[in-house]
């Protein structure tokens, strides 16, 4: 108990440093030195939680899955330990319980949220010992960082076949890698699926999406595709399908980056969060919050109010611009807010914000896999920017998408995009993860947009 | 009438995992710019209609699962009409795993031993570390400008030539082929294999036009239009000053 005290007290004390210093919002580095001092403190501090712990994974959703759980949790009145910050490696979720640990070392709080990498997944579940383990989807990110998809698979198949007696796995049945992985689980899990072709494309975008049959090895038949490679699908064989889904959402309808809404398990939900790829995370949030005993009508009406996570999906004005700020890192993610925002909102000026540092893949080859072409005809201003930008003024010269000159510095894009804008435009800026992080910067910096870990 | 200028993708489904569509989007485009009916033919398993008709074919890399997939498709069906194909002055730019499979063998950690097709003299055995970064190399093709060419590279095969095969350049940054002899990729006849990706041919135009041109000669094309390459070569310079930083520290 000592060690685990000693643990809290200077992990503690990093974070105040590290936010006193302002050097970002001290969302890993406490963990890092609190672990040094106890290996186990994770462990010690997830025990003290009043009812337990969710862990979610997958490529693409944590954050904003997170978040919803979360909110669903805190309006119901519990108290909730949630690593907010993106900081999803085992550092981060031990950082976040440290946070709300108090000084003689315990964790007071009910539940624990934690959004983690896949990768880190299987020590995760080892010591959090999680209620329920939420995984999303498994698309291809950030090859130079994991090496492949299959890898990254076979962990979390690891971690799942580990969950203890009365653990669930909550899993989304429209990901064949994921079926693959849950229909191999020794208990079986729950299953959730989107349920509404007509959201749903006929065949695969994307030759590199193709999927086959883990059993046979035949290309996988798409009836219906939802986002990326998610969807509902066959082997030609017979060997594998889509596991038929317990809880669904049905009736969906999508209404730009404003709202959505749809039926999920028999009750109309509807949220102020835009895209396909959204109303999956919204699926995911209601099954996890059935799972931790919410009733459906509380979801229901707590989900009206929702505010989406940081910098994922953020809205604010700049010299009377209307930007819209929306984090695409993959080519399945960037792929639906490309579309969301074309299609559905009617973009006409955007900002590509594309970095290449280790946060957001060093290899940014995946950007010839986005379809950069829907912006051709449509779009009006096209301003490439981030480290990488002249790269993204390649891949768009090609789309054959008019874009301005490439501009590597968060402030000279800025100022790029209001002078080829007018007032009361609105700007769709899909960025990476530090290209986002640098823009917001930016926007701090001119006095709009308070600090990240003030939000 | 226009003339046409025909891509062969082979295994666009499963050999597709870093953004191989940049290299196919280059030749068309650069194609299409200057006239030319660009035409794309997608090469999936079991299939070999129109082989004979395409200029360029392209054979990306793959993970291990699908890797194994391709190879018997690869013996029963595509060797043959690839090998007349080639004899007749197609050009084909294989990239990491198609790299390693138009070899003559891949060995394994464990000393397993999947032969290639061997239409290039290169056998590349595993390798314990994973060389993954930016590659500048310093071409030996005679007829391109820049003599630089920059990619990614993500892989941790060791290729090594034969005496038939010569590299596509030494690097200057990056670890090429092996890491031990300084070389990058290979070159035998019209057949270019390369561990470069990022996409290559985006940021490497001069490299695009040189496939091009190499497939185009027989059918009595010896000139291509010049197009305006200036959002590319800046793309390229950035890796150049990148890689001079890299030297630097």
């Amino acid at each position: 108990m000592i060690r685990k005290t000693a643990a809290v007290w200077a992990g503690k004390a990093t974070g105040t440093l590290s936010r006193v210093s302002r050097r970002g919002g001290g969302t890993t580095l406490p963990g890092d030195v609190a672990r040094a001092i106890d290996p186990k403190v994770l462990s010690k501090l997830a025990a003290d939680l009043t009812r337990g712990s969710i862990v979610i994974t997958g490529t693409n959703g944590k954050t904003t899955t997170a978040r919803l759980v979360t909110w669903l949790l805190e309006g119901a009145g519990h108290r909730v330990v949630s690593n907010r910050a993106g900081a999803n490696l085992i550092f981060g979720a031990t950082a976040a319980a440290l946070d709300k640990a108090g000084l003689d070392g315990k964790l007071r709080a009910d539940w624990g949220v934690f959004e983690i990498d896949e990768a880190s997944l299987p020590k995760a579940v080892e010591e959090i010992k999680p209620k329920a383990t939420l995984v999303l989807n498994l698309f291809r990110d950030q090859l130079d960082r994991y090496g492949e998809l299959e890898s990254i698979a076979k962990k979390i198949e690891s971690a799942l076949g580990a969950l203890p007696e009365g653990s669930t796995a909550l899993l989304n049945a429209d990901d064949p890698r994921v079926a693959e992985i849950g229909l191999g689980l020794p208990r079986p899990p729950l299953w959730y699926g989107l349920d509404d072709t007509s959201v749903a494309a006929r065949e695969l975008p994307h030759a590199a999406d193709a999927r086959t049959c883990p059993r046979c090895g035949a290309s996988l038949h798409f009836e219906a595709v939802y986002v990326g490679h998610d969807g509902v699908y066959e082997c030609p064989n017979h060997d594998f399908a889509r596991p038929k889904p317990k809880i669904t959402a049905k009736h969906i309808k999508l209404e730009g980056f404003e709202r959505l809404s749809a039926d999920i398990d028999g009750t109309r939900i509807e949220i102020p969060l835009g895209g396909l790829y959204n109303c999956y995370n919204v699926l995911a949030a209601f099954v996890a919050g059935r799972t931790l005993g919410l009733e459906p009508t509380y979801i229901s009406e707590r989900l009206r109010a929702f505010r989406a996570a940081f910098g994922r999906q953020e809205r604010m004005e700049f010299r009377g611009r209307n930007l819209n700020l929306v984090l695409s890192k993959n080519p399945a993610g960037f792929n639906e807010t490309l579309r969301t925002a074309v299609e559905l909102a009617h973009g006409k000026n955007f900002l590509i914000g594309l970095n290449d540092r280790k946060a957001d893949g060093t290899d940014v080859s995946w950007i010839w896999d986005v379809d950069f072409e829907h912006l051709k005809g449509k779009a009006r201003t096209v301003v490439p920017a981030g480290n990488r930008a002249h790269d993204m003024a390649v891949r768009l010269k090609y789309a054959e998408v008019e874009a301005t000159e490439p501009e590597t510095e968060a402030g000279r894009a800025l100022d790029s995009l209001i002078k080829a804008t007018n007032e009361g435009d609105t700007v769709h800026l899909l960025c990476t993860y530090t290209a986002m992080l640098d823009l917001r910067a930016e926007l701090v910096r001119r006095g709009w947009a308070k600090p990240y870990w003030e939000t | 009438m226009k003339k046409t200028f025909t891509v062969g993708w082979l295994y666009p489904d499963l050999m597709n995992i870093y953004g191989d569509r940049g290299n196919i989007l280059t030749l068309l485009k650069r194609a299409e710019w200057r006239g030319f009916d660009a035409k794309l033919v997608e090469l999936g398993r079991g299939t070999t209609s129109q082989m004979d008709e395409v200029d360029v074919f392209f054979f990306g890399g793959g993970q291990d699962r699908e890797q194994a997939l391709v190879y018997e498709d690869l013996l029963e069906f595509k060797q043959p009409p690839l090998e007349r194909a080639v004899s007749n002055g197609a050009v084909v730019l294989a990239v990491c795993g198609g790299y390693q499979l138009l070899g003559h063998y891949y060995l394994t950690a464990e000393g397993e031993k999947f032969p290639g097709i061997g239409m290039i003299d290169v056998k590349t055995e595993a390798g314990k570390k994973r060389f993954i970064g930016d590659v500048v190399v310093d071409s030996d093709i005679e007829t391109i400008t820049p003599k630089t060419l920059v990619g990614f590279e993500n892989h941790s095969g060791r290729t090594y030539l034969g005496p038939k095969a010569r590299p596509l350049g030494k690097t200057r940054l990056g670890h090429g082929n092996n890491g031990s002899d300084g070389m990058e990729g290979c070159l035998q006849g019209t057949v270019l294999g390369t561990y470069m990706h990022g996409s290559l041919l985006p940021k490497n135009p001069h490299l695009a036009d040189y496939l091009i041109r190499s497939a185009l000669i027989r059918r009595g094309v010896d000139e291509l239009s010049p197009l305006d390459d200036s959002v590319e070569l800046a793309a390229h310079e950035r890796i150049l000053l990148r890689a001079q930083h890299h030297q630097h520290r």
